[in-house]
């Protein structure tokens, strides 16, 4: 994985640029000691490393107006960062950029319960809106993960999902409105706070939801708030094959039922997990299936006896269905620990992204098996089963010599199965710099340049989160003589960072 | 603007080679192409002065349809009516419940394509609570505006690879690209609907009374104050499993409704379709349709106004409220070119957009069909369209905000 080289000259101008950010945001806001800015040097993925430049922790709109516009009079590039929990290296510094990174902008700015909206800075912690909601009896659905750290802005950037996004959408069905700066300073407000404020207008903030901080710096979001549904139950579904538990996967959503949560775990997902918290299954289990259903609790008994029926029929050998709260609780338990016990089992593991229409899993499933055995790693598999989205975990040891990157290029090779499959590299953590070479397998030239020349009218200096989701850079200024030449663009020699 | 004095000379390509040798050669003449589906509702946006007419309606393939995935690919020119049949046959749906709308401009709904669906992006009466068209588009497939064909998004129901050209191609009214190909997310449809019919007590009081029910976990998908005999009514849809909406009919009791009349399944079906056609406002056919997004707590001091104001002679409310539709007669006072800028300056009031749904070429080409937008973000548009479109032949002006010369698009 290579970055573009970084600009010494940048880099020997640190202290006249610190001076510069400092009388925007005050001098303790700006860290440029080695020490202070060595923690940010990484995200969630922990192989990438770099020391920023200069770390920037602006308060308000206008001083990141102020900030970018700085750094666009100086040539400096900007990585934005919520609280770098980014599986993908999206945050990821530059030692010749500036990081700037918005936990202090991190205000609900307003709840409007009537009209069912969260207006929030874009530094807010994802469940703090769903807290600040409750007593309404609404919530913000989407939920990944990382909800408790992860900010509302890192989850428009990567338009991140959640265990519930098969039945209530991805972070870019819940966006009304947006508030973000450009990199030539200007502040632009698109949508507002209703529902449809932004219909009839070009879809822009679609396309700012999942860019990853290459176009703008979102600085506030307007969600949509949706009633707390009203129960829940879960149940725990035992496979003796991985093939049986596809198969009922397939069932379920055949049959026109969408639950809540449909989550997939394999065998060495769940040992890792037993040894935690103690929880038998039965020894013949290959494959466990959670699959939640919400409604009214006549609507979920209801379904709870056809989820059954078809998963008798798929040769389920146990099945168990959560009576109250803490029974669901539990059985989700041993979903939310699965990443943190595989990580008790192997020094190191890496955990990819990748998609595929959901009636192939059974054969990405044989794949990885054939990968496991040429790259002589073991892996585990913990995935969103109901919308056909991988999670496979690569262990490997990061002090043995060659093993990061046998597991990257297993790693790889699984995105390109998925890719081979009808399916995409990733299904919600980003293309960042893991993907980022990965991307001329799933698009042509054209497809790749039809997305990429889209900088051009957001960010043409391209200052902002250089080096990431594409492997080359878009070269606007080239773009634009090309169409005085009239439509003939070709870039056959364009470099490869 | 300037109406073309000649109807435009039309091609309709059978394969997307063709498109794109269409675009290349209007390009390299520097000539403006209207980008069509079957034309069935060319008077939705600006009009457009261009000598050709490219048609997509004769790219008529079903890629793939596969119900357990949940997942449909088709050409843009296969009518929208097939793709729902085609769903319906599995017991599956569009749950945007797009309006096709083209009966509004004396074109023939059957003929309207799936293509005239996602690029104008409207939504029906459902999208409050499942999404909108946008919602429902996996991927695209185009021609952009120097003849190059390209593919965005994928079939997979999530995907974050990359920018969501999908998305911003939805809705963007063939001004960016024709689109050639469509992937959609289906689902399955509800087992029953059922609707409750309520005397209106005024759209104050029925807003408020909406927004309580709808912050309730109930399966209402349907959420509407229409004209009726003697008056306005409230209308509340409920969809799911049979006993499902039972149980959440029962919840309605006591939520502050009067006793109601309770439509089923069948006549709630048709009720619906009306309500998303926009039958129920009793148009004349040469009325003007407006059609405003509005906060919902805003919307009834709105009506109010417009109805004082004598500018709209019928209007309803969607949405709970978030969307309202009204008609402008002909002959409204002080004629349309006093009467449209009246109107939009009172939605904008209300901090809400009016869209003119319909209304003769020259006052949509006067006055633009979509309200004016902050210059930033209307700039920020222009050059999002350039990239796909450097010369801007495709479709010009068709979008561009009131106060907007077609050139500035
Ligand atoms: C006066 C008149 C003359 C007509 N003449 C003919 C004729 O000669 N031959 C004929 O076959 N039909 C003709 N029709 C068309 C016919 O009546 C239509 O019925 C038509 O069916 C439906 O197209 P559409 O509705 O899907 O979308 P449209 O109404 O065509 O389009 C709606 C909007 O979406 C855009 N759009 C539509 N499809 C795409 C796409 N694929 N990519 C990008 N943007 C798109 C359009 O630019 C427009 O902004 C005529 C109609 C009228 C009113
Ligand atoms: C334990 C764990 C579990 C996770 N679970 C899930 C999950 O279930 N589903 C899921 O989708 N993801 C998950 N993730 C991934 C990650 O949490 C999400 O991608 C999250 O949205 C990142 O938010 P962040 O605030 O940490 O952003 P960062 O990691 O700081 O940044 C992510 C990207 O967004 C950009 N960015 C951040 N803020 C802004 C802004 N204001 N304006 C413009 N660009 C900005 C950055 O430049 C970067 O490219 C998980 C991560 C971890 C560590």
């Amino acid at each position: 994985m290579r970055m573009p080289d970084p600009d010494q000259g940048v880099i020997a101008r640190r202290g006249a640029l610190a001076a510069r950010l400092r009388a925007i945001v005050g001098a303790q806001w700006v860290l440029d000691d080695e020490a202070e800015r060595r923690p940010y040097r990484c995200d969630g993925i922990t192989a990438y490393q770099a020391t920023p430049l200069l770390v920037v922790l602006p308060a308000s709109t206008a001083e990141i107006r102020a900030v970018l516009a700085v750094c666009r009079e100086q040539g400096v590039k900007i990585v934005p960062r919520g609280s770098g929990t980014s599986l993908s290296g999206g945050a990821l510094p530059l030692e010749d950029g500036v990081l700037l990174v918005t936990s202090r902008l991190c205000a609900i700015v307003a709840m409007d319960v009537e009209n069912r909206v969260a207006r929030v800075q874009c530094g807010v912690p994802n469940i703090r809106i769903s807290e600040a909601a409750r007593p309404f009896g609404l919530c913000y659905m989407p939920d990944p993960s990382s909800q408790m750290i992860s900010t509302i802005g890192g989850n428009v950037a990567e338009n991140s999902g959640g265990v519930h996004c098969l039945k209530y959408g991805m972070t870019s069905n819940h966006v009304v409105g947006l508030e973000a700066v450009l990199m030539s300073g200007e502040v632009i407000r698109l949508g507002g706070g209703f529902q449809g404020a932004a219909d009839g207008e070009l879809d822009l903030i679609g396309l700012l939801t999942g860019s990853e901080g290459l176009l703008a710096v979102v600085t506030e979001i307007t969600v949509r708030l949706v009633p707390l549904p009203e129960a829940a139950r879960v149940m725990s579904m035992s496979f003796a094959s991985v093939e049986d538990a596809c198969r009922c996967v397939g069932a379920i959503i055949g049959a026109g039922i969408i639950p809540a949560g449909l989550e997939f775990m394999d065998r060495k997902v769940l040992n890792a997990v037993a040894s935690l918290l103690r929880e038998e299954h039965d020894p013949r289990t290959a494959a466990l299936l959670l699959c939640e259903l919400d409604g009214t609790a006549a609507e979920i008994d209801a379904l709870i006896e056809r989820v059954r029926g078809l998963a008798e029929q798929a040769g389920a050998i146990d099945i168990r269905a959560s009576r109250t709260e803490e029974e669901r609780e539990r059985i989700w338990r041993s979903r939310k620990l699965a990443f943190s016990a595989i990580g008790k089992m192997c020094k190191d593991y890496y955990c990819t992204d990748g998609t595929i229409p959901r009636n192939r899993l059974p054969d990405i499933l044989d794949r990885m098996a054939e990968l496991s055995r040429t790259y002589g790693l073991d892996y585990a598999n913990c995935f969103h089963a109901g919308d056909g989205n991988l999670h496979p975990i690569i262990m490997y040891d990061a002090a043995r010599p060659g093993d990061l990157d046998k597991a990257e290029a297993f790693g790889a090779d699984v995105l390109r199965a998925c890719v081979d499959m009808g399916g995409v590299l990733s299904g919600e953590h980003g293309v960042g710099v893991e993907k980022r070479d990965l991307m001329t397998h799933q698009f042509a030239p054209a497809d790749l340049r039809q997305q990429q020349v889209l900088k051009c009218a957001f960010d043409p200096e391209e200052l902002l989160n250089p080096g990431k989701v594409f492997p080359s850079p878009c070269r606007c200024a080239e773009f634009g003589r090309m169409h005085v030449r009239g439509g003939e663009m070709r870039f056959p020699d364009i470099p490869r960072f | 603007m300037i109406a073309h004095l000649h109807d435009p000379v039309v091609c309709r390509p059978a394969c997307v080679a063709d498109v794109a040798d269409v675009v290349r050669a209007a390009r390299s003449k520097g000539q403006a192409l209207e980008v069509a589906g079957n034309g069935t509702r060319r008077g939705l946006g600006n009009p457009v002065a261009a000598a050709v007419r490219l048609e997509l309606g004769g790219l008529g393939h079903v890629h793939f349809y596969e119900p357990d995935d949940l997942v449909i690919r088709v050409d843009a020119g296969v009518p929208l009516a097939d793709v729902e049949r085609m769903l319906a046959g599995q017991g599956q749906y569009l749950p945007f419940e797009p309006p096709c709308h083209a009966a509004l401009y004396g074109g023939v709904p059957a003929r309207s394509t799936i293509g005239g669906a996602i690029a104008t992006g409207l939504s029906g009466p459902r999208r409050f609570q499942v999404g909108a068209a946008r919602d429902f588009v996996l991927g695209v497939d185009g021609v952009n505006g120097q003849g190059e064909a390209f593919s965005a998004g994928g079939r997979t129901m999530k995907n974050v690879t990359g920018y969501d050209l999908s998305k911003l191609l939805c809705g963007s009214f063939g001004t960016m690209a024709a689109l050639t190909r469509l992937t959609l997310k289906v689902l399955p449809a509800p087992e029953t609907e059922r609707t409750m019919l309520f005397p209106s007590a005024g759209l104050a009081r029925d807003v408020a009374v909406l927004a309580a029910i709808l912050s309730r976990p109930l399966a209402v998908t349907g959420a509407a104050i229409v004209p009726a005999e003697g008056g306005m009514a409230v209308a509340v849809r409920l969809e799911g499993s049979a006993p499902g909406v039972a149980e959440h009919a029962g919840r309605l009791d006591g939520a502050g409704l009067p006793p109601g009349r309770v439509l089923a399944a069948a006549e709630s079906r048709l009720f619906w379709s009306h309500v998303r056609e926009l039958d129920v406002l009793g148009a004349g056919s040469d009325d003007m349709l407006w059609r405003i997004h509005v906060p919902a707590t805003g919307a009834a001091a709105l009506a109010d106004a417009l109805r004082q104001a004598a500018l709209v002679s019928s209007l309803m409310l969607d949405w709970g409220g978030a969307l309202m539709f009204c008609t402008m007669p002909a002959a409204v006072s002080g004629g349309p070119d006093g009467a449209v800028p009246r109107l939009r300056a009172l939605a904008a009031q209300a901090g809400g957009r009016a869209i003119l749904l319909r209304a003769p070429d020259p006052i949509r080409a006067a006055h633009g069909a979509f309200p004016a937008q902050a210059p930033g973000v209307a700039a920020l548009a222009a050059r999002t369209r350039r990239v796909f479109d450097p010369a801007g032949i495709l479709n010009p002006g068709r979008m561009a905000p009131a106060g907007e010369s077609a050139e500035a698009c």
